[in-house]
Parts: C-alpha cells; sequence; structure tokens
C-alpha cells in the first residue's frame, strides 16, 4: 500500500454530491437548502464572509452534524446516518480550523494514531505478539514517516507535538488526514496563520495531491491560494448558495462582491 | 519484547517470590492479598479511565458482581471454584459493557453520574434482593479456591495465606502482561487518541463508541476478577463492601499513581493499601488520608507519581514522548 | 387511603423542597461553570451540624441557626471555589475539578467522622413536635411548614434576583457565553465566584433544615447528594425551572415508594429513573446547543 494512492482513472460520475442540505442550530439556519456536486481529481474551493456557513457545510460532509434535511452521497454510497468514522474507511478525510493534534504525544506518535484503519493482525496476536504484527509495526512506521516527509516534517518525527511552531502543527494535521489515504480530502482552513512561504508549500502540496488523483476541498479565506489553486469554487453567504464557477467568473461577479463588501 | 520490559517482569516476579518468605505471619500475608487484589481494580480502572478517558465511577459495582456472582454459583449451584470465576468475569465484564453501551454517547459528567448511579442500584439490589444475597446479613463460610494437587508434588492449599497470595498477585501479574500488551498495540492506540480527543480520532477511522465499550468491558472484567477473589479471601461477603467509596478509593490510587501509566495505579495502590498499614492505630484516618491525596495529587501534581517520578529522572520524558510503538529496536 | 396518600403528598413536598434547594446549587454551578462540586453534599452536612451546635452548644434560637448554617455555606463555597475551580480552570481539563471535589468530599465525610463519631445525632428543633392538623385527617409539623415557607421565599428571591437584578442577568449571561458576557464588562470570575457563594449558601441552609428530619451522621450529605444529581439531571443541568419540577417530582416519588411499595427501592427507582431520561435525551459529543467552533 503506498502512502498517497494513486487513484485509478476516474469514471465519469462525480466523486460527491449533496441535495438540499438543512442545518440550524437553535435560530440560527447555519446552512440552508445547499446542493452542491464535486468532480474527481479536482481541487474544489468553498469560499464566503465569516459565518457563512462553510465550516457547518464541512462538518456535516464529514459526518460530524447530521443534517435537518438532505441527502449526501460519495461514490454513489449514501451517507444518510453513516457515522464519521466510517465515512473515513470510505476514503473520506478532513483537517480540522482548530488544529486537534494529540498534544502530549510525539509527532510520529499522532500520524501513527491516524494509521488505525490500515492495521492488519490476527486478533491474538495483540496480546501475544508475532510475526504479522512486527511486520505491520514496521510498515505503520515506515507509512508514518513517509507522510511526514511528504509535510517536510520528518527531522521532527520525536518531538511533542505541542512543542511545534503554527505553522507546523497545520501541516502535521495534513498528514494526519492524509494518513487515512482518501479519495476526498476536506481541508477547513489549512493556510490561517501561515506566512507566505508556508502557504506556497502548502499549495504545491495540494496540487501534488491533485495530480495523483485526490480530490480535495477546501474552504480558505486566503483570496490567493483559492485563486491560483482551485479548479472551481462555491461562494457561500448566510448559509447558502451564492454563485459557483471558476476562479476568474466569481472574481468578477457583482453578488459576490457585494457580500464580501458587506452592502 | 524490549528487553528492559522482560528484565522488568522477572523483577516483579521475583519481589511475589519473595514476600511471602519476608512476612511469614498470615496477618501480614493477607494484607499483601488484598493489596494484590487492589491492584487489580486500579490497573483496571485505570484501562477505562487513563487510557480511554471516561470517568468511570461505578467500578466498585463490577467488583461486587464479580464477587456475588461466582459465590453464588459456588454455594448455590455448586459449580466448581475456576469455572465460576470464569463466569464471575465475563458477567462483570458483560455489564460494563452493558452500562457503556447505554453511556456512550454522554458528555464526561454524565457519564460520570450514569456510572454513579448505576453503582447505587447494583448496591441497593444487593443490599434488598434478600433472598439472592441474604441482603446485609451476607454470605458467610466461603471456601478459598480448592487445593491443587499436582502429580509428584506436595498439594497447593489455598487455605494457607502465603499460597493464596502466589495464586492472586500471580494473577495480578498476569492481568498486568495482558493488559500491558493492548496497550502497546493499535488499540493502545485507538483509545489514546479517544482520550486525547474524540473528534479528531472519528476522523481516522477509529470507532469510538465501540473502543470505550471495548474498554469498560476489560476493566470491569478484571474487576469481576478481583471481586472472586476477594470473596474466596476474606470468607464472608456483605453488600457494603461494595459501596461507592471503594469507587473513590481506587480512583484515588490511580489518579495518585499516574493516570496516564499502567504502572503509576500500580504504585499507587500498593503506596494507599500500605501507608494506613504503617500509620496503624490511625485506621479512620486512611480514608481522610486517600480525599487529601487525590485533592493535593489533581491540584499540584495531577500526573500523580508517574509525573514526579520523570521529574526526577529527566531521561524519562524523552521516552515517554514516544508513543507505545517506539521500542528501541 | 385518601389522606394517606394526601399525607404523603405532603412529605413529598417538604423533602422535595429540600431536594431542590440542594439541587439548585449544583445546577447554579453547572450552568456557569460547566462543573460539578462533588463536595456539594457535604457543605450540606456540615450546614447541619453546624446549625446543630449553634442550637445545642451555643444555645441559640433554631432560626437564627439557619442563618449561621448559610454564612459557613457561602465561606465553604468561596474557599472551594478560591482553591480548586478557580485554579484549575487555566488547565481546561474537564474531568480534573470533579476529581478534586471527590477527594474534598471523601476528607471532609471522613474528618468529620473523626471528630463527631458515626452515631447520628438528633437534632430536634423546637417545632419538630408542635403539629398543626390539616382538614381530611392530616397533619403537618411546624417544622415542615417552616421548611416549605423558606424554600418557596428562597426559591422565588433566587428567581427574582436571576430575572431582574443586574447580578442576576449577569450570571446567565455568563452561563450562555462566557466570553462574550467578559467581552462585554462583566468580570466572569467574580461572576463564578459569587454563584458558588450562593450555591453552597443555599446548601448550607438546606442542610439545617435538614438536619431536623433526617438521620444526622456525616454522611447525611451524601444521601441527598445522590438524588440531587438525578434532580439536576432530570430538570436539566443550568435550568433553574426544571430542577424545581424535578425536585419536588423526586420528593413525592421518594415518598409513595417508600409508603407503597418499598423504603428500601426508593434509591433503585429514583436512579432507574435518572438512567432512563439519560436514556432518552442524551447530550451528544459536540453539545449541538453551544455550537463549538470545530
Amino acid at each position: 500500500m503506498t502512502v498517497l494512492p494513486e487513484i485509478a482513472a476516474a469514471p465519469a460520475e462525480p466523486l460527491f454530491r449533496a441535495e438540499g442540505l438543512h442545518k440550524r442550530f437553535g435560530g440560527v439556519h447555519a446552512v440552508r437548502d445547499l446542493s452542491l456536486t464535486i468532480s474527481r481529481a479536482a481541487i474544489f474551493a468553498i469560499i464566503g464572509p465569516n459565518g457563512a456557513g462553510k465550516s457547518t457545510l464541512l462538518n456535516l460532509m464529514s459526518g460530524l452534524y447530521a443534517p435537518d434535511a438532505g441527502r449526501m452521497t460519495f461514490d454513489g454510497r449514501d451517507l444518510s446516518a453513516m457515522p464519521a468514522h466510517r465515512r473515513a474507511r470510505l476514503g473520506l478525510a478532513r483537517t480540522f480550523q482548530k488544529i486537534r493534534l494529540f498534544r502530549h504525544l510525539s509527532v510520529l506518535a499522532n500520524v501513527l494514531a491516524a494509521l488505525h484503519i490500515h492495521h492488519a493482525i490476527p486478533a491474538w496476536q495483540y496480546v501475544f505478539n508475532g510475526r504479522a504484527f512486527a511486520r505491520d509495526h514496521a510498515r505503520a512506521r515506515e507509512q508514518a514517516m513517509k507522510l511526514l516527509a511528504f509535510v517536510g516534517l520528518e527531522q521532527r518525527a520525536a518531538a511533542l507535538a505541542a512543542s511545534l511552531p503554527y505553522g507546523e502543527q497545520r501541516m502535521l494535521e495534513l498528514a494526519r488526514a492524509l494518513a487515512t489515504a482518501p479519495r476526498l480530502l476536506l481541508v477547513d482552513e489549512p493556510a490561517a496563520g501561515l506566512n507566505a512561504a508556508e502557504v506556497e508549500r502548502l499549495i504545491e502540496r495540494i496540487r501534488l495531491l491533485r495530480e495523483r488523483g485526490m480530490t480535495v476541498i477546501v474552504v480558505e479565506h486566503n483570496m490567493d491560494l483559492v485563486m491560483e489553486i482551485a479548479d472551481r469554487v462555491l461562494v457561500m453567504d448566510y448559509g447558502q448558495y451564492l454563485f459557483e464557477g471558476i476562479p476568474a467568473e466569481v472574481q468578477a461577479n457583482p453578488a459576490v462582491i457585494a457580500a464580501y463588501l458587506g452592502a | 519484547m524490549y528487553s528492559g520490559r522482560r528484565v522488568g517482569y522477572l523483577i516483579a516476579a521475583a519481589v511475589i517470590a519473595l514476600l511471602p518468605l519476608i512476612f511469614q505471619d498470615s496477618y501480614w500475608r493477607t494484607n499483601l492479598t488484598v493489596c494484590a487484589i487492589t491492584v487489580m481494580l486500579a490497573i483496571g480502572l485505570d484501562f477505562i479511565l487513563g487510557y480511554a478517558g471516561q470517568l468511570n465511577l461505578g467500578h466498585c459495582a463490577f467488583y461486587g458482581i464479580g464477587a456475588y456472582a461466582s459465590t453464588l454459583l459456588i454455594t448455590r449451584l455448586g459449580v466448581p471454584f475456576w469455572i465460576a470465576f470464569a463466569c464471575a468475569i465475563a458477567l462483570a465484564g458483560a455489564a460494563g459493557m452493558a452500562l457503556a453501551m447505554f453511556a456512550v454517547r454522554l458528555r464526561g459528567h454524565y457519564l460520570a453520574i450514569a456510572s454513579l448511579a448505576f453503582a447505587v442500584i447494583v448496591h441497593q439490589v444487593l443490599l434488598n434482593w434478600i433472598s439472592l444475597t441474604q441482603g446485609p446479613l451476607g454470605i458467610y463460610g466461603i471456601r478459598p479456591p480448592p487445593p491443587i494437587a499436582l502429580p509428584g508434588l506436595p498439594v497447593i492449599s489455598f487455605a494457607n495465606a502465603g499460597n493464596m497470595f502466589y495464586l492472586v498477585a500471580g494473577f495480578a501479574l498476569l492481568f498486568y502482561f495482558l493488559l500491558d500488551q493492548i496497550l502497546r498495540s493499535p488499540i493502545g492506540e485507538a483509545l489514546t487518541a479517544i482520550r486525547e480527543d474524540e473528534v479528531s480520532a472519528a476522523s481516522f477511522g477509529i470507532n469510538c463508541a465501540g473502543w470505550k465499550v471495548f474498554a469498560f468491558g476489560i476493566g470491569s472484567a478484571v474487576a469481576g476478577a478481583a471481586g472472586a477473589f476477594y470473596a474466596s479471601l476474606v470468607g464472608t461477603l456483605v453488600p457494603d463492601a461494595f459501596i461507592i467509596t471503594e469507587s473513590f478509593t481506587i480512583l484515588a490510587m490511580v489518579i495518585v499513581g499516574g493516570m496516564a501509566t499502567l504502572l503509576g495505579p500500580v504504585c499507587g495502590a500498593i503506596l494507599l493499601t500500605v501507608l494506613p498499614e504503617l500509620l496503624r492505630g490511625f485506621g479512620d484516618l486512611r480514608l481522610v488520608l486517600y480525599g487529601a491525596a487525590l485533592t493535593l495529587v489533581v491540584l499540584f501534581m495531577p500526573g500523580g507519581m508517574a509525573q514526579a517520578a520523570r521529574l526526577i529522572r529527566p531521561r524519562l520524558p524523552g521516552v515517554r514522548a514516544k508513543l507505545l510503538h517506539d521500542r528501541a529496536a | 387511603m385518601l389522606a394517606v396518600a394526601v399525607q404523603q403528598a405532603i412529605n413529598g413536598v417538604v423533602f422535595g423542597s429540600l431536594y431542590v434547594l440542594v439541587a439548585l446549587g449544583l445546577t447554579l454551578i453547572y450552568g456557569v461553570l460547566v462543573q460539578i462540586n462533588f463536595a456539594h453534599a457535604d457543605i450540606v452536612t456540615i450546614g447541619a451540624f453546624a446549625a446543630y451546635f449553634f442550637t445545642y452548644t451555643l444555645g441559640g434560637n433554631y432560626v437564627a441557626s439557619i442563618g449561621v448554617a448559610l454564612l459557613i455555606g457561602a465561606a465553604l463555597g468561596w474557599l472551594i471555589n478560591a482553591s480548586i475551580f478557580a485554579p484549575l480552570r487555566e488547565r481546561g481539563s474537564e474531568l480534573l475539578p470533579l476529581i478534586a471535589t471527590i477527594g474534598v468530599s471523601v476528607l471532609l465525610q471522613n474528618a468529620m467522622l473523626l471528630w463527631f463519631g458515626p452515631i447520628p445525632y438528633s437534632f430536634d428543633s423546637p417545632y419538630s413536635n408542635q403539629v398543626i392538623r390539616l382538614p381530611g385527617g392530616t397533619f403537618i409539623t411546624l417544622q415542615n411548614l417552616i421548611i416549605i415557607a423558606v424554600s418557596t421565599v428562597t426559591i422565588a428571591l433566587l428567581y427574582g434576583f436571576m430575572r431582574f437584578t443586574f447580578m442576576g442577568k449577569a450570571l446567565r449571561a455568563v452561563a450562555q457565553d462566557r466570553e462574550t458576557a467578559g467581552l462585554m464588562g462583566i468580570n466572569p470570575n467574580a461572576v463564578i465566584m459569587l454563584t458558588f457563594v450562593i450555591a453552597s449558601a443555599l446548601a448550607g441552609m438546606g442542610g439545617a433544615m435538614l438536619g431536623p428530619i433526617l438521620v444526622l451522621t456525616p454522611f447525611a450529605g451524601t444521601s441527598v447528594i445522590v438524588k440531587a444529581f438525578a434532580i439536576v439531571i432530570i430538570g436539566g443541568f443550568g435550568n433553574v425551572e426544571g430542577t424545581v419540577i424535578a425536585g419536588l417530582l423526586v420528593g413525592l416519588i421518594e415518598s409513595y415508594t417508600t409508603q407503597f411499595i418499598n423504603p428500601g427501592l426508593t434509591d433503585i427507582v429514583v436512579f432507574t429513573l435518572l438512567l432512563a431520561v439519560l436514556a432518552l435525551r442524551p447530550t451528544g459529543l459536540i453539545a449541538e446547543k453551544r455550537e463549538e467552533n470545530v
């Protein structure tokens, strides 16, 4: 199993589809009648002013929240009532806006924990470690180091996760999300708090992922990032669909400009 | 196995072998056996609290279920000891899983209170179901495990306090080994992930609810074994041996020892069992000490003795910071 | 038969209103701090003992002793918040403060055991034996009447405080959203301390009134606290009106179970109800009401 899967040439059917999603919290309508279609091997950006419901949408997609109404399908499979951990096994991974690293564990341990679904050990060997256990252990370490190398953290494997500077913590988040070998990766504000050089590296890596056949959905505020890498952009406002198109179209659209300027 | 750990187990086995030779009177030997039972309870709770991160205040209920289940099977149905023992473990483990399946969706405080309520209900049932348990009068004349006769060797009788200690301490070491192995495997990683942050753990495909139920099952099963041994050691069984104060006592041992490790609670259990004995004459002070120790440790050294050990031997953090997988090999 | 039922209803209301006093403290603390003070029960017990010694040893007036217990309770609340909850707040652990208060509870109970001994103290207020006859063959002791009166007035005052005074509104603001309340010029730490003091004062007062009608031992508080937990969960953590209703409900259930089923089973009934409520209304991992920033 390679670390970054070479995803087979895509069938024409879209990878992810949402129809009529609704989510309210008390009086707040966080997401309202939202539909979208995500094609394969693409970078899809979701932008919008603060409070537009972007993170809520990601949470609905990854299974953290259940929608009040609407349907979602991933690769043809209906996601209704599928809990978050099963979506991860299906090939849907995510990072979080607020960094959720295992702070008391090492960098390596953080990635190893994320490789959970790849273990192949007969039950009895969990207690009486045999050859399969040793092989699995070695393979997990190897995969973890490859993932760390991909995000440029292989030198920091033994460091405590909490001791990393903010930019490196974000990259560790990314490495962990990739550990599940997803076909669809949801990234929530990956560039937040990164300096220009770090953003550049991030862009490189997301592009690399797309080349390998992964689909990436990016929620971002950083417009330069979005315009540079996105194939398509969805603009949300007040929890609703506002506009969707290629970056150039989005930049020129008057409704989008109005929403951002708070007309 | 990492050679350092192998040495550790050998030392533990040697200590267990030597203790009854140092303490020849049956009073102290019985105390040591109680200590071994307490160690079992502590590592069971540590598995649930320190590794899966669930504040289970109902641990004493599974202790009691194990004790009563094995005793009733033996005295009422004439089941042989070791089969009753196995049943007690299974029953306590199943009860733990049942509580967990119910409580698994609950946030921390709610789970704590639900487990507390469960413990009170179990205690009250033991107290009031007189036809089954004889209530507050208790069950008397419980015999120790049957003697073992191996060909060519003298019969090993467990009425002998020294032999009883070997048996119980041996099982405690065995349970420690089993739990330690589990925790050093990907299962341990999953539990640690759940303890650290359930939301991201789920995003890695970890079935948090399922593993929490698993942790409760294992921890409660070990408590059940402890209960079975307790009944056959002490000879009489009353419901008040399993009031919720027992849960708090074990909690104190786990926290004082250091709940992020498996060895810590062992030390905590030994310390808090032995210390009151040394301060003899202050018998009633025992629980006051436990309460004070628990509060002070949480306030000033939440990692317990394990944290203190790390401070004294600064080389340890480098080792501890790497997870279970990182062995020198 | 009807007379018995009504009599038990009266008893239920008496105990229920005391449980409400104790449970209100817990729910106020949880609302504002999202933490549980496990030693709350022991404040109740200490309040009872304080009232006892004030009345018997110092020869004070019983009604005044309720005030004394209130003050002692308030002082303890201040102490516990200052020494445990405030320092641990920075650590951000959800469970550590609860564990610390379990330690405090064990410590207090057993210290009281050493000091006061396990033998119940007979605490008779001068009003315990004065009986008022009511229609239908039922009666109520003056003590119980005082309990109902004091509890009702206190609960009403508390309600008014929360609704209509600035401090009360500040309390509710901090309960809803501590950060924003802070930004609006409310000092959350001061509000939390005030909440603790009020909650613990209520507990102390409850203890003083419970003393004459419960068995007064160092463990008197324990029998009340677990029911208080049940009440708070049934009524909803942080929900004052719910706590009042749940408290009266639990008092009545207890009363009727004692009379018509079996006194030994009251705990089982109440806690099974608690577990049933938890089964039907569990709170999720991310309490979707307080939208957590993920």
